[in-house]
């Protein structure tokens, strides 16, 4: 898979159908994957496809100026989706190289389960529905449900909905649906002053470095409604109040725009569980207007429009 | 004069004692990421800490955010009234020698002619006892940058792990007056240290990464105006804040206030360079483009401050590579820099 | 350059705290044009009124309490020290509150910061030129005034002035009294005139080409927006002047003021200490082109 890309990599550049190509080489850490984005054809000899692929790159999409090839697993497929009902990018100015996603692996998780620190670890690899550790000369086996991250166990669309090269046999949704929301059921379980409590622990860390909001597709607003000072919605001091009061006001802007990639999260550094209101988010969203983000290019972002049909129960 | 040694189970002890003088913060995991918060009173399994706390012990003295000042308006106008004077002392436990030459390279700035008040009374008040890297991690450089992994000397005490044991050297006379309170400590012996100059060597050979700063000032003199390096070197930066924020060289603060019914605060956070925002006039940005951030973190770290300090402002404690969202680093992206002929002008 | 304190002035803490503002309370409001203000003003402290001294060019950081902190040049000249003034254009959030106050209102005033003109550098020369544009009078002002004041210690004076518009003219009352001043060149312009214009038509470096003074043992300041300057200096060097015989005064987004924030740097130099008086020669030897 990782030839056919390159080849197909290099011949968009060569043939000059497109300006850009944007996909994933080796990081400079172990088991890491970077972005990787070009004009240079000879650049197309770097591009990977791995278990740490982990970035979702139509983020990129809103800051490149030209016609870019885009590697997209099936998240970020369909965020590009969505950005091109949001009309942020132009079907016809994207070549997307589709790739079936079987699940990125966290680190974190393999580190917890092996007992070891990364940098110990000698190779990770998937095979099959199983993660290899090599450790110590020896080699470790673990169901890859173990090892994936959250919101690829949730996964109902591993598969590009939209591409215009699949590289790769089409996944099934993933099997286990409920594993990736243990800390919302949980949450859902609790009182509401403990779920405030909660959540006031949680962002009482946050040090407000954006990298929440700046990893994201959805959120491709020049000046974020945070940066405003008239008037001024959050104070730009990290004080869990505002703290909270940023992410609650993105989620609702990003509703409907978030395919649950789980990058939120996954980027944050002082690890606070993001994706227990995005997917929440996802979630809601779903119920009430019966809507998946970024399914059909043609269709309206949800929150640019009403049908008389739709839910009205949260009017008081 | 021989170094001390204390055994490790005995630490627990050496810092209750020091407790009943100090307020001790030691690494810990309890606010959901690892930071130096106030000592539980009995965990030391940080001792076995493979990495270094992710927000660095700048926090301690600089914290994202502070109130600078409080204000009232009465009938007879404006009363501003400072926050309490910071008198309690301090002493942090187990920071890495990277982050203390860091906390160095910090004091240059806060003291540098206007002397920052709330800086330093904190510093002024706090003891740092340093703790030896054993297993650095692939991301640390800090051998490049002319420190080494498990020595300091910008900390008052510093401990080396001989195996069950830590040997302690006094580094200033304030780690001396630490050790003459502590209890539990033992003489080292010729061959405690003979296996710590062993281990420090280890330690410092087992670092990997590496960054040639040699002449590094003028490869990016010489390379400010070179637009097409930088926007390839800033290509898939996010510009977030993680690797400034959570540097421990970094400082640039915001100020912001904030009134509630005749009261209000004056509050100093953190900021970043790399915030499209941070440079924005009513009428231009001068740093509008991310290229421009990205230039000015990289120049600022390698150039600027070492043309008025004298000194990189970079420790290699490997924070931004391993927290970078998208990997970008600045290892790669020095080593890459454009050996040019020309001067600029 | 090295990380010294370059200002020549006092330095007035408030309680030893560097961030501590004094309280000073509005006396008086000028209201220049639709967007610009000059705000009059003292301290709260009588004694601080007395013993308060700065330099022309230096700045201060101004608060509204509970809104947030800007820095403004001080306006007013230094050997006028019964007030001080400093001037306004509402642009964001502080500004905007600044112009909502009215006579008596209390806001708070940290400074002097920055460097200051070099007055033994201009005592020297046979002619200054001041050249401005828009509010960029505000800080030309303070030095003017300073000038004018000492008239003996300086020789042949020549202002240019000028704004986008009749309305957009900042400080008339100077306007008119350097008009009258028989010992001064006045020169003042707009970009497009009105019905009630008499005077001259022209950006200003157009005029300052026109007027064409010269370079032999002159220096010009010039103080204006970003734009202006940039079409300013190449007049200039075109008339003969030398990069050390040009000065200005560059603007930064500022907060702390004083050098530590890291907001207003250019390379290693920091605008707020450094600066923001500089001559161009100095400019063009800044590591960093982002000026």
């Amino acid at each position: 898979m990782e030839q056919k890309l390159r080849q197909e990599a290099r011949a968009l550049l060569e043939q000059n159908k497109v300006d850009w190509i944007i996909g994933f080489e080796p990081g400079s850490l172990k088991f890491t994957a970077t972005p990787l984005i070009t004009k240079d054809k000879n650049d197309a000899e770097r591009l990977v496809i791995n278990p740490f692929i982990v970035n979702n790159l139509a983020n990129f999409l809103t800051e490149i100026k030209g016609r870019v090839g885009i590697v997209a697993k099936g998240c970020d497929s369909r965020s590009i989706v969505s950005l091109i009902q949001d009309n942020k990018v132009v079907r016809e100015d994207v070549v997307i190289l589709g790739v079936p996603c079987p699940g990125i692996i966290d680190l974190s998780k393999v580190e917890q389960l092996v007992g070891k620190n990364r940098d110990e670890l000698d190779d990770i690899t998937r095979e099959g529905d199983k993660v290899a550790i090599k450790v110590n000369g020896g080699k470790k086996e673990f169901p890859a449900t173990e090892v994936l991250f959250d919101n690829c166990l949730a996964c109902e669309f591993p598969t590009p909905q939209e591409y215009d090269l699949l590289l790769g046999e089409p996944r099934p949704p993933a099997p286990n649906l409920e594993a990736s929301g243990q800390n919302i059921e949980r949450l859902k379980g609790i009182s509401s002053e403990e779920r405030w409590a909660f959540w006031e622990n949680e962002f009482s860390r946050c040090i407000r470095c954006y990298a929440c909001r700046n990893v994201c597709p959805a959120c491709f607003c020049q000046r974020c409604f945070v940066e405003e000072t008239e008037p001024q919605w959050a104070l730009p001091v990290p004080r869990w109040q505002d703290n909270l009061i940023f992410q609650i006001i993105r989620n609702i802007h990003v509703a409907g725009r978030c395919t649950d990639c789980g990058e939120c999260e996954r980027a944050c550094p002082v690890r606070i569980p993001l994706r227990s209101l995005t997917r929440e988010m996802y979630d809601i969203v779903d119920e009430l207007f019966r809507f998946k983000t970024g399914m059909d290019k043609e269709a309206r972002p949800l929150m640019t429009h009403y049908e008389q049909e739709e839910a009205e129960d949260f009017f008081r | 004069m021989s170094n001390k040694k204390v055994n490790k189970k005995d630490i627990a002890k050496l810092l209750e004692t020091w407790s009943q003088q100090f307020t001790v913060l030691a690494p810990s995991r309890e606010s959901g990421v690892a930071e130096m918060l106030k000592w539980d009173g009995k965990d030391t399994s940080f001792l076995d800490w493979y990495r270094n706390t992710v927000v660095p012990p700048k926090a301690s003295f600089f914290p994202p955010m502070e109130e600078m000042f409080r204000f009232q308006k009465d009938k007879e106008g404006y009363q501003i009234e400072l926050p309490p004077s910071n008198e309690h002392k301090q002493l942090i436990f187990g920071i890495r020698p990277c982050d203390a030459r860091a906390m160095a390279i910090l004091d240059m700035t806060f003291k540098d002619a206007y002397q920052d008040p709330y800086y330093l009374s904190r510093r002024n008040n706090t003891v740092l006892v340093g703790l030896g890297c054993i297993n650095p991690c692939e991301s640390c450089f800090c051998t490049s940058m002319g420190i080494s992994p498990a020595e300091s000397t910008d900390v008052d005490l510093m401990l080396t792990d001989i195996g069950d044991e830590f040997l302690i050297e006094e580094v200033t006379d304030k780690g001396k007056k630490l050790t003459a309170k502590a209890s539990g400590l033992k003489e080292a012996t010729k061959d405690d240290e003979a296996k710590a100059k062993e281990v420090k060597k280890t330690s410092h050979d087992k670092v990997t990464r590496k960054l040639d700063t040699e002449g590094i000032k003028d490869k990016l003199l010489a390379s400010f105006d070179d637009e097409g390096f930088w926007e390839k070197a800033a290509a898939k930066c996010i510009s977030c804040g993680i690797c400034t924020l959570l540097c421990p060289t970094c400082y640039c603060f915001d100020i912001n206030d904030e009134l509630v019914r005749g009261e209000g605060t004056r509050f100093r956070s953190w900021d970043s360079c790399g915030f499209s925002l941070y440079t924005k006039m009513p009428m231009e940005n001068p740093r509008q483009e991310k290229w421009r951030r990205v230039r000015q973190k990289v120049c600022h770290k390698y150039e600027f401050y070492p043309m008025t300090f004298d000194i990189i402002a970079c420790t290699g404690c490997g924070r931004c590579i391993r927290l970078c969202p998208v990997n970008w680093d600045i290892t790669q992206v020095l080593e890459s820099v454009p050996v040019k002929t020309e001067v600029r002008k | 350059m090295t990380a010294t304190d370059v200002s020549h002035g006092k330095r007035f803490f408030a309680r030893g705290n560097v961030y501590l503002p004094h309280i000073v309370v509005i006396e008086k409001i000028i209201e220049e044009t639709p967007g610009v203000r000059t705000l009059h003003f003292n301290f709260k402290d009588k004694k601080l009124q007395k013993e308060f001294t700065f330099e022309s060019g230096q700045f201060g950081e101004y608060s509204v309490f509970g809104i947030g902190e800007a820095p403004f040049c001080i306006s007013s000249s230094p050997t006028r020290h019964d007030h001080l003034e400093f001037t306004v254009q509402r642009v964001g959030r502080v500004t905007n509150a600044l112009h909502r106050l009215g006579v008596g209102a209390e806001i708070g005033f940290r400074g002097p910061y920055g460097n200051s003109f070099p007055l033994d550098f201009l005592k020297g020369k046979s002619s200054l030129v001041f050249v401005g544009g828009g509010i960029g009078l505000a800080p030309l002002r303070s030095l003017i005034w300073n000038v004018i004041d000492n008239r003996d210690k300086y020789k042949k004076i020549d202002i240019i002035y000028g704004a986008r518009s009749p309305a957009d003219l900042c400080f008339g009352y100077d306007l008119e009294a350097w008009g009258k001043d028989k010992t001064v060149n006045m020169v003042t312009t707009v970009d497009r005139g009105d019905d009630a214009w008499k005077g001259k038509v022209g950006v200003v470096p157009k005029i300052l080409e026109e007027v064409a003074p010269s370079a032999s043992n002159a220096v010009a300041i010039v103080c204006g927006p970003p734009i202006m300057i940039r079409f300013t200096f190449p007049v200039l060097e075109k008339l003969g002047f030398a990069p050390e015989q040009m000065l200005t005064t560059l603007e930064k987004r500022m907060k702390c003021g004083i050098g530590k924030c890291g907001r207003c740097n250019i390379g290693n130099v920091y605008v707020c200490r450094d600066g923001p008086v500089f001559s161009y020669a100095q400019i063009k030897s800044f590591v960093s082109s982002e000026y």
